[in-house]
């Protein structure tokens, strides 16, 4: 016995308590919510039943009552377009200003600061400002488009049904690119700089730099990078409620904002966690991609 | 133990006693209200007033957030932490009293003597009252009307503002300046409820309702609003943008009309640099019956309360400041017996003459206890519509057959 509880704080036992405590403290914060979730999805809950645990179970009633409604698969749809879109974006921006940033001109560090400022802002107050840059009639876009010759009438970005998703998808990807730019500098910091002088002086072209050495050692971080990108972007709320709320008719809305729509503006508790359940299921997937993916990471 | 002493100690017993009784009946009886009112709109000053002329009972305020209204209520509810008295959204209370969350008040505003249903708009009293029984106080009301740019009108060579939807949309044509960046009108239809309530007045001056959405007023209803937008008479951003952005581009001359609310009166007095005017809201004929929106809150008691005594007294006391509501927060009693006294103001003072007329003719939304979902089914017909993705009768169908799925028929 006395073995056994001295391993506690020297051996086996110890490690077993670093990892336990925070596991605990995982199922007690997370895991209970997502259970709790989980069973809502399979009752019928109202208002009037939120608070009590017992409610009338409805089997797969709320899945089928969620993926038979007419909006089900164009939100799905949206939500398909709009996690691709800004992932891509913000991937391609952030990998782009992270090469540019690495070449290391004077400043550049103090620059690549300066772009943490759209990641910092919070989502409302970026959304406001968009609001603002993307009105149709006297929008700041629309009239540099306008002046430069691009159109020439007004785009209504986020009143016309063409246009509505992609203006939250912009601003997306305006919003996002910072901290894929921040994360790729990391990874393209941690690669070693002999690596490069030797495949120069094997004759080797910046194009063949970067196809043979910067992807492949990018490969973790650009793994880790996307499946988090995907759960922020399947987390994207706020850009909603603040530019389209998912109109006109449905066009911008995506199945995140659904769910709380459901929720909390028609009091469907049990259809709205159905949602979430089916979305919970998707960063499931992305989070194993992402543990594979960080397991590979090269240790410095 | 001698005389004496047993007097003194009787009388001390009695002492202790005539001391202890009182402070047990004064022990004070706490109330939770809870509204979303802020800072300088009624209730906080009201409870703080109310709390002040009663020793007995002591107030304890609570401003909630509008989003979070009802479902902060609600989870307060049903683990019997609710508030004694709530405000309610009013197309809200009908929910709520079919839950038999709410206390019927029926009896007590019988016997009461400051609260007489007389006295109160038959709208906003329609709205708190649940199968015939009455579940709230009307807490103030709102509606809506047509503001106008006189100075527009003018010059267009309109002599008065529109009386019918015909009127209105061939004054807009008139008034429409793309040019000088000019909208004939400007409203809302975004996909919330302020979508539902700025559309459903049009649909019930048209002889349509709710439960009765696809008929010919309901088509007629959206048929107007569709070709405003489609003549581009109001900007394509009507379907994105709420009531009080909308007002906000006719307080910018950016528009020549707005439909809007008395709660907008303040701010364009403020903000408008030109002469402006409220009329009735257009009617689709002459002869056709007049109806508006009704907005603003109901005075609720929780069924589950411990001191329904307290809180209703709370509510008379309530009710009586309704004389001083415009006044001190610019916000309309429930009331047809108050006399709005004038603030000197000429256009703001007629422009609330003209509310208050257009009040007599305000319906509530509802009253249905599914009434979120049934104004979804309206705000999903109405941007379909305007978003061209359907015609405005396809779209009211669809609308017809999801509220007919919810109300049961």
């Amino acid at each position: 016995m006395r073995k056994a509880l001295s391993t506690l704080w020297d051996g086996r036992g110890f490690d077993l308590l670093l990892v336990g405590i925070p596991l605990i403290f995982l199922i007690a914060i997370s895991g209970s919510a997502l259970v709790y979730n989980v069973i809502m999805s399979f009752q019928e809950v109202d208002i009037f039943s939120l608070g009590t645990f017992f409610r009338p179970f409805v089997g797969l009633d709320n899945y089928i009552a969620v993926l038979t409604d007419p909006q089900a698969w164009p939100i799905f749809g949206n939500t398909l377009i709009f996690v691709l879109c800004s992932l891509g974006g913000q991937f391609l921006f952030g990998f782009f200003l992270a090469l540019f940033f690495n070449m290391q001109f004077p400043g550049s560090t103090y620059l690549r600061g300066l772009f943490l400022v759209s990641w910092v802002m919070p989502g409302l107050v970026t959304g406001a400002i968009w609001n603002w840059l993307l009105a149709g009639d006297f929008g700041v876009i629309n009239f540099f488009l306008q002046s430069i010759g691009v159109i020439d009438d007004p785009i209504f970005w986020r009143s016309s049904p063409d246009f509505a998703l992609w203006s939250v998808i912009i601003t997306n990807i305006w919003f996002g690119t910072a901290f894929n730019m921040i994360l790729l500098s990391v990874g393209l910091a941690a690669i070693p700089k002999d690596l490069y002088e030797a495949a120069s002086l094997d004759g080797a072209n910046a194009f063949r730099r970067f196809y043979t050495i910067t992807l492949p050692m990018m490969r973790p971080t650009i793994g880790a990078l996307l499946s988090l990108g995907l759960i922020f972007t399947l987390q994207q709320f706020d850009l909603f409620a603040a530019i389209t709320d998912g109109g006109p008719n449905n066009s911008s809305n995506v199945a995140q904002y659904w769910a709380w729509q459901l929720s909390f503006r028609e009091y469907d508790f049990a259809r709205g966690a159905t949602v979430s359940v089916l979305m919970i299921t998707l960063v499931i997937i992305a989070a194993v991609f992402y543990v594979r993916s960080t397991r590979h990471e090269v240790r410095g | 133990m001698n005389r004496a002493k047993l007097m003194l100690c009787v009388s001390a017993a009695a002492l202790s006693l005539g001391t202890a009784v009182p402070t047990l009946a004064q022990e004070p009886v706490t109330l939770n209200i809870w509204t979303v009112d802020k800072t300088g709109q009624p209730t906080p000053d009201l409870a703080r007033e109310f709390d002040e002329s009663e020793p007995n009972i002591d107030v304890v305020y609570r401003e909630v957030n509008f989003a979070d209204l009802m479902s902060e209520a609600m989870r307060a509810y049903s683990v019997g932490r609710a508030p004694d008295i709530f405000a309610v959204d009013n197309p809200d209370t009908a929910m709520l009293a079919a839950n038999g969350a709410l206390l019927d008040l029926t009896d007590m505003i019988e016997q009461s003597d400051i609260i007489n249903v007389d006295e109160y708009f038959e709208g906003p009293m329609a709205s708190a009252t649940w199968d015939g029984r009455i579940y709230g106080v009307p807490k103030a009301t709102n509606t809506i009307a047509l503001y106008y740019n006189k100075d527009m009108l003018e010059e267009a060579g309109i002599d008065e503002p529109p009386k019918t939807w015909d009127e209105l949309i061939e004054d807009a044509r008139i008034l429409n300046d793309p040019e000088n960046d000019v909208y004939g009108v400007a409203f809302s239809a975004k996909a919330s409820e302020e979508g539902t309530f700025q559309f459903l007045p049009f649909v019930q001056m048209a002889g349509g309702s709710y439960d009765n959405i696809n008929g010919e007023g309901g088509v007629e209803a959206l048929t107007f609003f569709k070709t405003l937008l489609d003549e581009g008479l109001a900007s394509p951003d009507t379907v994105s943008r709420t009531q009080w952005a909308s007002t906000a581009t006719f307080n910018a001359g950016n528009a020549a009309m707005a439909i809007s609310g008395p709660w907008e009166i303040n701010r364009t007095a403020d903000e408008a640099e030109f002469d402006w005017g409220v009329s009735l809201l257009p009617i689709p004929s002459e002869d056709a019956q007049r109806s508006s929106a009704m907005g603003d809150y109901n005075w609720v008691i929780f069924s589950s309360t411990k001191h329904p005594e307290e809180a209703f007294k709370a509510l008379e006391f309530f009710a009586e400041q309704d004389k001083d509501l415009f006044e001190r927060f610019g916000q309309i009693p429930a009331r047809n017996d108050i006399e709005i006294p004038p603030t000197g103001n000429e256009a703001k003072d007629e422009a609330l003459q003209v509310f208050l007329e257009q009040m007599q003719y305000a319906q509530p939304r509802g009253p249905h206890p599914e009434w979120p979902k049934i104004s979804k089914a309206i705000q999903t017909a109405l941007q379909s519509a305007l978003a061209g993705s359907q015609t405005p009768q396809q779209a009211l169908d669809q609308a017809q057959a999801q509220i007919d799925k919810i109300t049961g028929k």
